[in-house]
């Protein structure tokens, strides 16, 4: 039953023997052990699985893995290095956004997909994106607060 | 002479989390992102029936299905109780739709669904209650021996002369409130990971909010010795006052892992969340006011209802007795009675939501305060201020506030939100409304604290407060970095192992800051204690001039002739008796209690301004703005205070305006976070905040609660909405068809 | 939640697609964005044998102008590509606003058209797991003879919610159903069954393949309201999709109203009222009275019937008045 896929998982080529029925986010947290990507929900309703498939952020707990082979995939883990954080995680780490943090990896894939397409989202376009989300810790109120100021901080690099 | 904020270097500060990093790069480890080797996946079999009679358990099927490593029922721990009401697993009978009967542990959780389908449970199905009226209803039957009528619990309290004040009053008037079933929805579900394989050592993972309580009650009735019991803590993905106490299923798996001599993992499906965690439950308050004409509030009497469902765990009845005492007033009276009981039915149990339900009682009294200001022609605002309680008074119920800001918190919040402009003076269908609360910081109990310091002169701080998101463990490296004038970032707090933890009951009650705070001071003090004999001797001063701040140690008029912080640590150790410096802290009330409840010596305040506007068409109600003035002592930690205040003001415009678990027979129509409607991006108001500080003189550095405090001030927004539609809503949620009934309802008065 | 065990089929093309799901007949369902397909099978209230992913159908896909300016979109197109898309937003800009409504930016990232056109009607009793749904009798969605929403009906009372059937319905929207052998175009009206069981009159063997949008033309505009009780992620509690086309005395309005019963309902006398009287005040409050008992044996699920209809009245008052300013 099971069959061979490849995966691009942040720019990694992986190649797995999966079965049909196992979805995205199972195969990334057992099999390839990127555990950044929680789950929660598995229905949809709260974005913590969020990563990011061809520039889309996609729920990955609706995805079955077989139907990603040959997509590009995104996780959390391949956002900051040593080097540094990337600029929406030390927005928010700086702006209050990150409580349990259990949230914060699908909020923060949800924005960069957002910020990705556009680097000017109004503030209708960051709680349409976020409302895919939950966070009942910040109460989707610094989150928010967090995406605005990387977009102002991105705009005043410029 | 009280130092204000600016004179600190570190407290007071808007200081990002300290995990921030980990958790923004999805590092951090919660419970799920662990596995152990050799671990297996268990799953419980759950009772489809409200109240039945087992009449037969068949494992066969499952224990033939490859891959099945163990298989549980009552058979396997008999006679262990996890509360006097409740077994591990059921035995005879099940009392609710979805009561624990049977589990399974397997190599995967594919196997273990598959086998928990094949284990063929066979009910006699008994009649049941669903309502408080139903389970007191003459002939209902009994759920559990010994409550007769179903009374879990039935406790009355006076406090003065109840009638007389009544008597006295020149206006009284009764109403009540009831509140339907909610649940906290943490993002994080129940999980737990336990290692039970080697004799009388058992291991547990789990988010929680007390560790040290799953180690004493896992320990009790598993008959292990609590020291035998050893509890991570990892990150823990929302608490809310729902993760104190262990659940079933910490205690399955346990002994799942016995007999399997494997650890086991159980993680709750989306569908079992709903019923493993027992959230707020159905509540009745009827109040009944009484007021002078110069709106001088003369006494007070709630009656509580409660639906506990199918169990209750005894230990926390002091919330539900102490409930109307417990909680701080925060108005003066001259009389007040609380009249309690709580019944058992076959609905899930029912535990706190997020508030520990404090806020349902703060709402219903707010509610009929608004009404009666309305009745006296009164501002509701002016009403609450004038009968506000302020530093030094004592309450009704001999509760000392050695600092008070719920005045200027008042005044501020009504100047910040244009009270006097906006109320009554709106346009049709927008409303203003507000609340003021009063909540304790911490109960009658104890915290500890060490450190160790290095060559490098950084810190390890060991606690045993966990940190569920709400910034604690940023907020005792602070504590510690300002107590020893080195930076935040040289602080590293160890937390989330009970072997390594001293003794702390855990981050609930609103107790962290205050109590563990308190004990990360002393310990620091006793650490700079030690190290200041050095630094004297080096600096030639007594030790009682030395200043320890900016990472060095000096004389107080010679900043100049400083030495290094990191040095003194070093010489410490060098020194011909060398001592490695560590210090130990631990904070207990030093309450000599009057009564009971009376169980810490600070409190802090809160009054919040909401403003609304209701769409007549549909009753759906925008949440336009808050402003809320907590007084939190001393601020801590701004940026973590604000988010605090988020929270809350999230979870109470959910409870107030929209979570609602809807009920049917025992079973939730929508147990999904889809169907069961918290509030998202689009939803939350414009926020304002006002911090209040009042140094209290027992806080450490002054600081008081703000972990569930603002919560209780949320009834701001269903006021809001009475204002705005000019008919109290008494059913909570106000969802927009109740909210439209009302408006109708109004119209043909 | 896990997924249960299932056969995967991937075909490449739409024959291909055809050929596999006329050989696996009521074995195999078809799965496109998955985001409520998944959810439903992870219930357990699906139990394909087969799943036959037509995500990457090429033919599925595409969206076009045809000569006459209407447009064509292919089943698989997905909402967030379509909302982004030029010809949907500069020509049905109602359209763009329905398909804007479904679900959150996640859900439309992956959804498509035709996956919401056939989205399963929807009911508490029903969208459930297997550990729920073993508390209660079997209903008539499950095979048993009960339906828990209204007691003592004879039938499924589920509810159909889709935002974009009405929408498009208003539209004139026409659906093509294709089998290997065969091919139909039929309106996208007809293609709704009121049954919350076989909410549609796709055969065995047969698909939604794509949908052609007539152009609007001269005077013709419309519009689309959903009211939900969250914005950003929620069923609606209802929601009107409504249009006008023509001019004068031949003007024609459509009222189509969903996620109220198991079938989008289309507001006839409603629309007449309008046609006949005009767009003054009067009528529109006329009509969205008139609409209230249009929506005959309305369930209380979700909310109570009567709401329900305070809903249905807001939602047709709403719409008429928005087309009256356009």
């Amino acid at each position: 039953m099971k069959s061979i896929i490849t995966l691009n998982v942040n720019g990694e080529v992986h190649e797995i023997a999966v079965n049909p029925w196992r979805t995205l986010v199972d195969v990334l947290r057992e099999d390839l052990k990127l555990t950044g990507t929680k789950r929660a929900c598995e229905q949809g309703a709260c974005g913590v699985c969020t990563v990011i498939m061809d520039g889309k952020a996609i729920l990955s707990c609706l995805a079955l893995a077989v139907d990603c082979a040959g997509h590009s995939i995104t996780t959390i883990e391949s956002l900051g290095s040593s080097d540094g954080l990337h600029p929406l995680q030390q927005s928010f780490i700086d702006n209050g956004a990150v409580q349990c943090g259990f949230c914060t990896p699908g909020v923060i894939m949800t924005a960069k997909a957002l910020l990705d397409e556009n680097p000017n989202p109004d503030d209708t376009a960051i709680k349409e994106a976020l409302a895919g989300t939950y966070c009942r810790c910040t109460g989707h109120i610094k989150t928010v607060e967090a995406v605005k100021k990387a977009v102002q901080a991105g705009r005043e690099v410029k | 002479m009280p130092r204000s904020s600016n004179d600190y270097s570190v407290i007071g500060k808007r200081q990002p989390k300290l995990d921030g990093p980990l958790k923004t790069t999805g590092r951090s480890q919660f419970t799920d992102d662990i596995d152990l080797p050799g671990m297996l996946h268990g799953k419980i079999v759950r009772s489809p029936v409200a109240r039945g009679k087992i009449i037969s358990i068949d494992t066969t099927k499952a224990e033939g299905l490859t891959g099945v490593k163990a298989i549980v029922t009552h058979e396997d721990c008999p006679g262990l109780m996890v509360s006097p009401d409740r077994k591990i697993l059921c035995s005879d009978r099940v009392n609710f739709i979805g009561d624990e009967v049977a589990a399974v542990a397997a190599v995967d959780e594919d196997t273990a669904a598959e086998a928990a389908e094949l284990i063929r449970v066979e009910y006699e199905p008994l009649e049941a209650v669903f309502s408080i009226e139903e389970t007191s209803a003459k002939g209902a039957p009994v759920i559990h021996e010994g409550y007769e009528k179903n009374i879990m619990d039935d406790y009355n309290i006076d406090f003065g002369n109840v009638e007389k004040a009544f008597a006295e009053a020149d206006h009284v008037r009764v109403g009540e409130c009831t509140f339907n079933p909610n649940h906290n929805c943490f993002a994080e579900h129940h999980v737990v990971i336990a290692d039970y394989s080697l004799p009388g050592k058992l291991s547990i993972w789990t988010p929680n909010q007390s560790p040290l309580y799953i180690q004493k009650s896992m320990g009790s009735i598993l008959g292990i010795s609590e020291s035998n019991v050893r509890v991570f803590n990892l990150n823990t993905g929302g608490a809310f006052s729902g993760r104190i106490g262990p659940r079933q299923h910490n205690f399955i798996a346990a002994i799942l892992s016995k007999k399997a001599s494997r650890p086991v993992k159980i993680r709750c499906a989306a569908d079992e969340e709903f019923v493993v965690y027992p959230g707020g439950g159905y509540f009745k308050y009827i109040i009944k006011t009484g007021v002078m004409n110069d709106g001088t509030l003369k006494a007070m009497e709630a009656t509580y209802l409660f639906d506990c469902g199918a169990y209750w765990n005894s230990s926390f009845n002091v919330l539900l007795r102490y409930k109307y005492h417990l909680i701080p007033q925060n108005y003066h009276m001259e009389a007040m009675r609380w009249k309690e009981k709580t019944v058992y039915t076959n609905n899930p149990p029912n535990m706190y939501p997020h508030g520990a339900a404090f806020l349902q009682l703060k709402l219903a009294q707010e509610t009929e305060l608004d009404i009666i200001a309305e009745e006296i022609g009164m501002d509701p605002l002016e009403l609450k201020f004038k009968n506000a309680v302020a530093k030094g008074d004592t309450t009704l119920t001999n509760v000392h506030y050695t600092s008070c800001g719920l005045k200027e918190s008042i005044k501020k919040v009504a100047k910040k939100s244009s009270w006097k402009k906006k109320f009554k003076k709106l346009p049709p269908f927008r409303g203003i409304g507000i609340g003021c609360g009063a909540m304790n910081s911490g109960g009658p109990d104890k915290s500890g604290a060490l450190i160790k310091i290095g060559e490098d002169g950084k810190i390890s701080l060991f606690i045993g407060l966990p940190d569920m998101g709400q910034g604690s463990h940023t907020a005792m490296a602070m504590i510690a970095a300002e107590t020893l004038g080195i930076a935040v970032e040289d602080v590293e707090v160890v937390a989330g192992d009970t072997n390594a933890a001293p003794f702390d009951i855990g981050a609930f009650g609103q107790r962290g800051t205050f109590f563990t705070g308190n004990a990360v001071k002393l310990a620091c003090l006793d650490a700079r204690k030690q190290l200041a004999e050095t630094a004297a001797k080096k600096l030639g001063v007594k030790t009682s001039l030395l200043v320890f701040r900016d990472g060095k140690v000096f004389y107080g008029e010679e900043p100049e002739k400083a030495v290094l912080f990191k040095d003194v640590v070093s010489q410490t150790l060098h020194s011909e008796d060398g001592k490695h410096i560590m210090g130990k802290g631990f904070y207990h009330t030093p309450t000599t209690s009057r009564e009971p409840w009376v169980s810490t010596l600070a409190y802090s305040f809160g009054a919040q301004v909401a403003e609304v506007e209701v769409d007549p068409d549909t009753g759906i109600v925008t949440l336009l703005k808050v402003t809320h003035a907590h007084d939190v002592g001393r601020a801590i930690n701004p940026l973590a205070i604000e988010g605090q205040i988020d929270g809350q003001v999230f979870s109470g415009m959910g409870q107030i305006l929209s979570e609602e678990c809807v009920m049917e027979k025992g079973k939730i129509l929508n147990p999904t976070m889809l169907n069961y409607r918290h509030a998202r991006s689009f939803e939350v108001p414009e926020m304002e905040y006002i911090i209040v500080e009042t140094n209290d003189p027992y806080g450490p550095y002054g600081a008081k609660e703000v972990g569930e405090g603002p919560i209780v001030c949320t009834m701001a927004i269903s006021n809001a909405v009475n204002n705005a539609i000019g008919n109290p809503v008494r059913e909570f949620p106000i969802t927009p068809e109740r909210i439209l009934q009302a408006i109708k309802a109004k119209g043909k008065k | 939640m896990r997924l249960p065990r299932f056969e995967y089929l991937r075909p490449s093309s739409l024959y291909e697609c055809l050929e596999l799901l006329e050989g696996s007949g009521h074995e195999s369902r078809i799965m496109a964005g998955g985001t409520d397909f998944l959810v439903s099978l992870k219930q357990g209230v699906i139990s394909p044998q087969k799943v036959i992913s037509i995500r990457s159908v090429p033919e599925l896909g595409s969206v076009s102008e045809d000569a006459e300016g209407n447009l064509q979109i292919g089943a698989c197109a997905n909402l967030s590509d379509l909302v982004k898309h030029s010809l949907v937003l500069k020509k049905l800009p109602a359209l763009h606003d329905a398909i804007s409504s479904v679900g959150s930016m996640h859900i439309r990232n992956m959804a498509t058209i035709g996956g919401n056109l056939c989205l399963a009607p929807r009911c508490w009793y029903y969208n459930q797991s297997k550990q729920w749904r073993h508390a209660v009798e079997g209903c008539y969605r499950t095979g048993g003879k009960v339906c828990h929403a209204i007691s003592g009906s004879k039938r499924c009372h589920a509810i159909n919610s889709s935002d974009t059937a009405p929408m498009l319905i208003a539209l004139g929207a026409r659906v093509c159903l294709q089998k290997k052998d065969n091919k139909r175009w039929i309106s996208l009206r007809e293609f709704f069954r009121d049954d919350g069981r076989h909410h549609t009159v796709l055969e065995k063997g047969e698909m939604l393949t794509s949908v052609i949008i007539p152009c609007e033309t001269g005077k013709d505009r419309s519009t689309f309201i959903k009211i939900q009780h969250r914005k950003g992620l929620d069923f609606a509690i209802g929601s009107i999709g409504a249009s006008v086309k023509g001019n004068g005395r031949k003007k024609e309005i459509s009222l189509i109203i969903n996620s109220i019963s198991s079938v989008p309902l289309f507001l006839a006398k409603a629309a007449e009222t309008v046609m006949e009287s005009g767009f003054n005040e009067s009528a529109i409050g006329k009509a969205a009275e008139i609409a209230r008992g249009e929506t005959g044996a309305v369930t209380n699920l979700f909310t109570s019937a009567g709401y329900k209809r305070q809903i249905v009245e807001v939602l047709v008052k709403r719409a008429l008045s928005s087309l009256k300013r356009k």
